[in-house]
């Protein structure tokens, strides 16, 4: 199985002299070809940096970070922001729709920016995935005039419009009632399952008993890892339990 | 896509956006009419001169002329294209009746000439040569525009009855800062009257390069020819028709310099506002992978949009307005011929602020790069550090009330916000109080000190006619005897000849008497006190190429006498060229008198000016504020007329920027009013604090902006 991500002994810190605080401190690890890794800890423990640092939105203090065997470092402002529009997609906690556009203009708005000849091909297949993520029928409409689960869904089918290497995702569920949230990870689920390789933060045992190995977190280190089968959805609460008593045996 | 983003965004922020769009519009529009003003004034003062054929270069002349000698300079003088000699029969204001009107308070040389058959024609109303017929009198357009004659007036001049037949543009004598006028009537009906008034001659050439004029008025100085008038060139006479709606042309682009910058802040307030609001958003997208070139774009596209509709309604409402603006110009100097470059400027004017206006928002979305997407998604809005207050506690006030306090509080701690609306305020009365202030500094009687005229309460004059010397004896007598005048004084404007080092002659015309009675203000030096000490105008320092402490030689029948330069003041009257000194003179001729007077009782003037107008007639006798006002009249007027434009747009735009303001900080700020409303604060509660907010930030512009404009 080839890297997708790669990053070596990587540290970032905040702030200057005694005020200094390490929010990465020498993490190493790797998320592989269609891989699903959720990663774990309390709050403050480094998850968000590190998902910030290794999609190269944030830039890190020490160690690199390797995307399909390039450097991010050595990327300028512009080939990050391409390599995140073709290559990466997000999905974050809070809606994160702009307002001044409804929802199908929400989501052919990266694509949009590279491939303006082709409006009525990306046009069908923002209409297909909005389709295959259950909100149909919700183009026209305003972000006001929806709910959170289907901001989220419209926030999926933007991150999957570029098909493509990996989606990230920072606390997908955060914001949604279980209901919303399960129908959420079923699809992240999903799109797994066709090959996309996935990396979730979160809080919620549930969602990280979705993936394929789970990272825990704790002052800027990882702690251990927790290899998982295969997923099937019937096995959710049984992992979901062995997850849990995972952190416990951590005192996460 | 780009489309409904701007619509939804208008729709979002109506108020805002419209204010935004007023002064883009404001500020389109006022280019567009300052370009559309300049075209239109320089072109109809070229093609009226064109038309008219305006002499070169005028010099005017009373007393014997040796017309051979004249004719022979002429035809000697390489560069002359054409010559010729000109009578003006001056006519005394009171001999002028027109209508019901009688000219007696004219401060103008008015006088009747003859249409001119080479050059220098008298133009009708529609740029046409008037060809006048027996009886039939052409009035300057002047007393058109003041309501003094009409058209079919039965008109008397001198005895004789004439009919208005209309009204003429004189391309060398129609502004009211040169001071003679010019009445046409047929040859026949001339010679009639010839010998009722003094005659003046206008020797006026018409040269083959123009360029060559300063060499020209060189060779003729040099040949000692007639020359006890005034000289007047091609360019002087393309100046005072130019300088009253110029200076409104002026006024009009320094406004709207100021609009367009109001416009900026305004532009900046709100795009610094939006960021503010939207930095989650925009963090989003540079972490969905859009480059910052694509977001700038997106917030691009709704000011590009509002520029060009506001250049372009700023543009069409310039046409609406230009016909007010284009009234003077049109009645005094006719159409232009190149209109349609008018239009060129007007829109590459209207089009020099709409890229302004993008460029500068571009300047403004490079704060984009500073957002970062791994913060703006975390953390939503950047937070604002208070600063600044930090002393200015509530609990150690005692002296405000807490709504108030708390208002003041707020201003302090965020002064960066407020800088913006006090920028506004400063720049607002700035343009209120400076057009109001030059209004009232050139309208004011001490101005004229600087002018070269001394502060009096009347001035007669005398001159153009024979035995000056006795009859300026005669009123100086009358009025040592006369208890009403406080004081005066009588002084003789002489031409002198100047010993140049270079050896080439030049003359100047010197005013002899003592300058201390009515004192002008010197912009260096000051006023002769000594026999041997000369003040110089403006113009004549640079020409003669002298400053304070130096030495001229003056030729004074013959024999050198040399004077110390003591002081260098500006003057507008007689072209600018002359001098002023005490000693006494006996050789040269005497140009003019003119005697300045004030009265004890200066609460009513007017009776006395015309008790002196009745008792000498042969002199012209006129009130400062008359004489001000006929030969200012105009320039005060296009001043004024800017001036309430300028307060009426400053009002408006300190009204539309505090609502605004107002409007954008309550957005800001609902978080903060929701807590205070959550403590128990009432609305009338927070409507202080932000009363108070507004308050002290005006207070505040008002009073820089005064001592701004004071400077």
């Amino acid at each position: 199985m080839k890297n997708i991500i790669r990053c070596e002994n990587i540290v970032k810190t905040f702030g200057e002299g005694d005020q200094q605080c390490r929010t990465l401190d020498g993490v190493s690890a790797q998320i592989g070809d269609g891989e699903f890794v959720a990663v774990m800890g309390p709050s403050g423990s480094g998850k968000s940096t590190l998902l910030f640092a290794l999609s190269g939105m944030d830039t890190t203090s020490k160690g690199s970070v390797y995307f399909l065997g390039r450097d991010l470092s050595e990327l300028k402002e512009n080939e990050l922001a391409d390599m995140r529009r073709r290559q990466m997609g997000f999905i974050f906690q809070q809606p994160t729709l702009l307002r001044n556009l409804n929802i199908l203009d929400n989501i052919v708005l990266p694509s949009l920016r590279d491939n303006r000849g082709n409006a009525t091909g990306i046009t069908r297949k923002a209409q297909d995935l909005m389709r295959k993520t259950g909100i149909a029928g919700l183009e026209k409409r305003d972000v006001t005039q929806v709910s959170g689960g289907q901001l989220q869904r419209a926030g999926i089918c933007r991150a999957l419009m570029s098909t493509p290497e990996i989606i990230f995702g920072d606390e997908p569920t955060g914001a949604l009632n279980s209901k919303a949230a399960e129908d959420i990870m079923d699809i992240v689920s999903e799109i797994n399952a066709g090959g996309t390789a996935v990396m979730l933060v979160t809080h919620d045992a549930r969602v990280a008993a979705r993936a394929g190995r789970v990272l825990f977190m704790q002052d800027g280190k990882i702690l251990s890892e927790f290899q998982l089968t295969k997923f099937r959805k019937e096995d959710l609460d049984s992992r979901t339990q062995k997850v849990s008593d995972r952190m416990r045996e951590m005192a996460i | 896509m780009y489309l409904r983003i701007i619509r939804n965004d208008v729709w979002r922020s109506k108020v805002i956006t419209l204010t935004i769009a007023a002064f883009i519009i404001a500020a389109a529009l006022l280019v567009s009419l300052a370009a559309v003003l300049v075209v239109n004034l320089f072109g109809a003062i070229d093609s009226m001169m064109l038309q008219a054929k305006t002499a070169h270069f005028l010099q005017m002349h009373s007393g014997d002329i040796n017309t051979e000698r004249l004719l022979k300079f002429a035809g000697q003088n390489g560069n002359v294209e054409e010559f010729q000699i000109l009578e003006f029969l001056n006519v005394d204001g009171s001999q002028i009746v027109l209508g019901e009107n009688s000219l007696v308070d004219s401060v103008q040389d008015n006088g009747l000439a003859t249409q001119n058959e080479r050059f220098d024609y008298l133009l009708d109303l529609d740029g046409n040569v008037i060809h006048v017929s027996d009886g039939e009198l052409y009035v300057p357009i002047a007393y058109m525009k003041d309501g003094t004659a009409k058209r079919g007036d039965t008109a008397v001049i001198c005895g004789k009855e004439f009919k208005v037949a209309g009204f003429l543009r004189d391309s060398q004598m129609n502004s009211a800062l040169s001071t003679s006028k010019r009445f046409l009537v047929s040859e026949n009906d001339y010679a009639q009257i010839r010998n009722l008034g003094a005659v003046e001659y206008l020797i006026e050439f018409r040269l083959k390069d123009l360029e060559k004029l300063g060499a020209f008025e060189a060779a003729y100085i040099a040949a000692g020819l007639e020359a006890n008038g005034p000289t007047v060139t091609y360019p002087l006479f393309r100046m005072l028709s130019a300088i009253a709606d110029g200076m409104m042309i002026a006024v009009l682009l320094l406004v709207s310099v100021l609009v367009v910058i109001v416009a900026f802040l305004c532009i900046r307030f709100t795009l610094l506002a939006k960021i503010e609001d939207e930095t989650r958003e925009i963090g989003v997208m540079k972490a969905i992978g859009l480059r910052v070139s694509d977001i700038k774009r997106i917030y691009h596209a709704k000011y590009a949009a509002l520029g060009l509709f506001g250049c372009l309604a700023g543009f069409a409402l310039s046409f609406l307005f230009k016909g007010i603006l284009l009234e003077n110009i049109r009645l005094y100097m006719g159409n232009a011929e190149n209109a349609s470059l008018a239009l060129l400027f007007a829109i590459a004017g209207v089009a020099a602020v709409f890229l302004a206006i993008i460029a500068f928002v571009s300047l403004v979305l490079r704060r984009f790069r500073k957002i970062s997407p791994a913060e703006a998604v975390r953390f939503g809005a950047i937070q604002e550090k208070p600063a600044g207050a930090g002393r200015f506690t509530l609990s150690q006030n005692r002296l405000l009330s807490t709504n108030v306090f708390l208002g003041v509080k707020d201003v302090l701690g965020r002064k960066k916000l407020y800088a913006t609306m006090l920028a506004v305020l400063v720049i607002a009365s700035f343009i209120m109080i400076v057009p109001q202030n030059i209004y009232s500094t050139i309208s004011s009687a001490d101005f004229i000190t600087y002018m070269g005229i001394g502060n009096c309460d009347m001035l007669i004059s005398i001159q153009q006619t024979d035995h000056m010397e006795r009859k300026a004896a005669e009123i100086n007598e009358a009025m040592k005897d006369d208890d009403s005048i406080a004081r005066h004084v009588v002084l003789v404007s002489k031409m002198f000849e100047v010993k140049t080092e270079q050896g080439t002659p030049e003359r100047i015309k010197v005013e002899l008497g003592d300058h201390s009675v009515f004192p002008i203000q010197y912009t260096k030096g000051k006023a002769p006190e000594t026999g041997d000490e000369i003040a110089l105008s403006g113009i004549n320092t640079d020409e003669l190429g002298k400053t304070v402490g130096d030495t001229i030689t003056l030729l004074l029948g013959g024999k050198e006498k040399s004077l110390t330069v003591c002081g260098i003041y500006s003057d507008v009257t007689n072209g600018g060229k002359t001098a002023k000194a005490i000693f006494s003179d006996n050789s040269a001729e005497i140009l003019w008198y003119t005697i300045a007077a004030e009265f004890t009782d200066s609460a009513l003037p007017e009776t006395e000016v015309e008790e002196y107008a009745g008792a000498f007639t042969y002199a012209k006798v006129a009130g400062i504020e008359e004489y001000l006002a006929q030969v200012y009249g105009s320039t005060i007027d296009a001043v004024k007329k800017a001036s309430y434009t300028a307060v009426a747009a400053a009002l408006l735009i300190s009204a539309l920027i505090i609502l605004l303001f107002m409007k954008m900080l309550l957005v800001k700020d609902r978080y903060s009013i929701a807590v205070m409303k959550s403590l128990g604060f009432t609305n009338s509660d927070i409507k202080r604090q932000y009363l108070s907010r507004a308050g002290l930030v005006m207070i505040l512009g008002v009073l820089l902006g005064t001592l701004l404009a004071s400077f």
